[in-house]
């Protein structure tokens, strides 16, 4: 069974840069890390092939060669193997264009039994490059799943909680599911796999390497949404204001929150 | 400062590093103030595979040394010494093993113990034999294919909870310390008990029993060597496990010493933080000069060890009391930069002060090591 885990490298929120003028935001190595809901997602994977052996696992990432040394530790834990699209043409991407580019990777890396992606990513929080990935290839999409479990070769079982009720789908392979973020958690590395990390480079393809390419669809140029405005939120001057047992007062508290975030 | 570890050193001990910080700390005061045994974190180091990092290859482990060992344990007690007495108390049990098994003998015990499916301790104590280590009573009588153990032992880490005991006795009475032998005792044998379960003033998460043997039958495969040699299969175990000691030290140490500096660096008396005050700076300083002396004489000793080095008793004795002493200074300075906060069970650090003090007692008192350095230093000169 072949599982491919897409995996973007996002800035730690912790430490994040960004440049106002140009509206975007600083990406160096130092700063990145995985994105949380997909490290959920490789988590679900990991865990089928705890129990089923011939899992292949392949993760797919695109974003700047920076991104080369957070996709070592997916190694670290137990992926197989790992891809970084990186193409300077991919600048810009919105979740639309970042869709096409991943679909368009995956139908050139092979047939996959199993996508599985995270729920957003802590930069985007669009939540819509799943299912249009899923649209692209033209399988089956389940959203914001909170375990997976291998049903039988040809399906996967898929729990999913949503307004406090719990969903059990069974969907047929191929198929793409989006997990909930901290739905599960990362396991640790293991010290073998880290010293195998030391020596691993992941593949890294580029535009060139896709066959049937649309380049008008990708980049700053090929996007269906661009940044208007860039506004930066200090969290100094929030106060912590507490009503208790006051009904009106806190339903206009939170009317006030409302505005000043809309 | 830079140690010029190697990039597999750099990796267990930020392995070591992360297990101790994201999940050693979270438990330690609870499972000190309810002396939890700290069974889910050796079931972490397991599944990372830092359980095999000393054990050879070709046993199925890392194929690391004594260096390897010391910095996952220096590493946990930073967060938790009893914890990382644990997992050194397994290395102590199984070093006798990796030096004078038998091929069947390393092929059945040290790939479980690589893989932490096996838990070990190190059995030497008795009531009447503490520093005098020569003087223990407890017998083994050969009849037929077993040995026959009779005695007990006192201050077992790991005591009831390990599976595998390498437990020192009495062959030869005649022959004093050539008549001891090291026998490789399993959970569950007939006439092999755990007996009292110590109260203790640090390390309080790891067990610390009594073990009794009555008529205790133990297979005569399970002798460690040859019979008379036991005193030595402990004496070069300690050679090789006190720069453990060392390291729990220097963890200890550091860890006191990061939290009374993000303290003093919070805490705001006359106006302004402690920190400012050059009487905490002397402190600091002095803290900081002492845990990387330690630590470059523990690193230097774990390097000649591992290198193949025939002889090193006086300098891995040299590195647990030098660091076993600036543990217990370090930890007593910052509970006195933190005052009254440092005094309670809140904060860490009181913690650390009691964990500290019992690596001046165990695996030979400090003044035993005084005396082992001073007889060969005595001799070479
Ligand atoms: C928490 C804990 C865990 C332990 N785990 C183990 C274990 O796993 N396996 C094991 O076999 N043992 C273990 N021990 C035992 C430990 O090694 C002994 O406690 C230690 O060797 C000291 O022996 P003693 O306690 O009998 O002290 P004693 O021998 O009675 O010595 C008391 C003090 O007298 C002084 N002293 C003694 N002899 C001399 C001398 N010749 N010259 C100068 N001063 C001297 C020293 O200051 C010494 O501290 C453990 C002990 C503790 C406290």
């Amino acid at each position: 069974m072949k599982i491919l885990v897409c995996i973007k490298q996002v800035v730690d929120p912790e430490k994040v840069e960004y440049n106002v003028q140009t509206k975007t935001i600083k990406r160096n190595a130092q700063h990145l890390m995985n994105n949380p809901a997909d490290l959920s997602a490789l988590e679900f994977a990991l865990r089928i092939k705890d129990v089923n052996k011939d899992v292949h696992i392949t993760t797919l990432s695109m974003g700047p060669v920076e991104c080369e040394s957070k996709i070592k530790e997916l190694i670290e834990v137990g992926c197989d193997s790992c891809v970084l699209l990186s193409d300077k043409r991919l600048a810009g991407s919105d979740a639309y264009s970042t869709a096409y580019a991943l679909a368009k990777a995956i139908e050139n890396l092979g047939n996959y039994d199993l996508i599985l992606c995270g729920e957003s990513s802590l930069d985007g929080e669009t939540s819509i490059v799943p299912p249009q990935i899923a649209e692209y290839l033209n399988i089956p999409h389940i959203s914001f799943a909170t375990n997976i479990k291998v049903f039988d070769l040809q399906h996967v079982e898929i729990e999913r909680k949503f307004k406090n009720q719990l969903f059990k789908l069974k969907v047929e392979l191929p198929a793409l599911v989006s997990v909930k973020k901290d739905s599960v958690f990362l396991r640790l590395p293991k010290l073998s796999l880290m010293i195998k990390a030391l020596s691993y480079t992941p593949q890294i393809i580029s535009l060139d390497d896709l066959e049937n390419f649309d380049f008008s669809k990708v980049g700053a140029e090929g996007s269906k949404t661009s940044v208007n405005r860039f506004v930066e939120q200090s969290f100094e001057d929030v106060k912590c204001e507490i009503y208790e047992d006051i009904e009106d007062a806190q339903i206009e508290c939170i009317a006030n929150l409302v505005m000043r975030f809309l | 400062m830079e140690y010029f570890l190697s990039e597999e050193q750099k990796i267990i001990k930020s392995l070591a590093k992360r297990i101790s910080d994201e999940y050693v700390s979270k438990v330690a005061i609870k499972y000190d103030k309810e002396g939890i045994f700290p069974r889910d974190i050796l079931d972490l180091l397991a599944y990372t595979e830092l359980t095999g990092v000393y054990i050879p290859k070709e046993y199925g482990g890392f194929g690391g040394g004594v260096m390897e060992m010391c910095l996952v344990v220096e590493e946990l007690s930073r967060n938790c010494a009893g914890v990382a007495v644990s997992y050194a108390a397994t290395a102590l049990g199984a070093y006798p093993i990796i030096l004078y098994g038998k091929e069947e003998q390393k092929k059945k015990y040290l790939p479980k113990i690589a893989k932490g499916e096996l838990i070990a301790a190190f059995a030497l104590t008795e009531a009447d034999a503490g520093s005098d280590v020569s003087s223990i009573k407890t017998t083994a009588e050969k009849k037929g294919d077993y040995y026959i153990l009779n005695g007990s032992k006192h201050w077992i880490t790991n005591g009831g909870e390990a599976d595998v005991y390498v437990v020192f006795a009495v062959t030869d009475k005649s022959k004093g310390p050539r008549g001891i032998s090291a026998f490789i005792v399993e959970k569950g044998y007939e006439g092999f008990y755990c007996g009292k379960k110590e109260d203790k003033m640090g390390i309080r998460s790891s067990s610390t029993t009594e073990l009794i043997f009555e008529d205790c039958k133990v297979p005569k495969e399970n002798l460690l060597g040859r019979e008379g040699t036991g005193f030595i299969i402990a004496m070069k175990t300690f050679d090789r496990t006190r720069p453990g000691v060392a390291a729990m030290a220097v963890g200890i140490a550091q860890g006191a010493y990061e939290h009374a500096i993000r303290y003093a660096k919070e805490r705001v008396q006359f106006g302004q933080p402690l920190s400012s005050f050059q009487a905490i700076q002397h402190m600091l300083a002095d803290m900081y000069i002492n845990i990387e002396a330690a630590r470059s004489l523990l690193y230097s000793t774990c390097r000649m060890i591992d290198s193949g080095a025939k002889d090193f008793s006086k300098e891995s004795s040299a590195c647990k009391v030098f660091a076993s002493d600036v543990a217990m200074k370090v930890t007593t300075d910052a509970v006195q930069i933190m005052g009254g906060n440092g005094y309670v069970k809140d904060y860490p650090v009181e913690k650390m002060m009691r964990d500290a003090k019992v690596t001046q007692i165990f695996e030979g008192a400090n003044q035993i090591q005084r005396n082992i350095i001073a007889s060969e230093i005595i001799k070479e000169y």
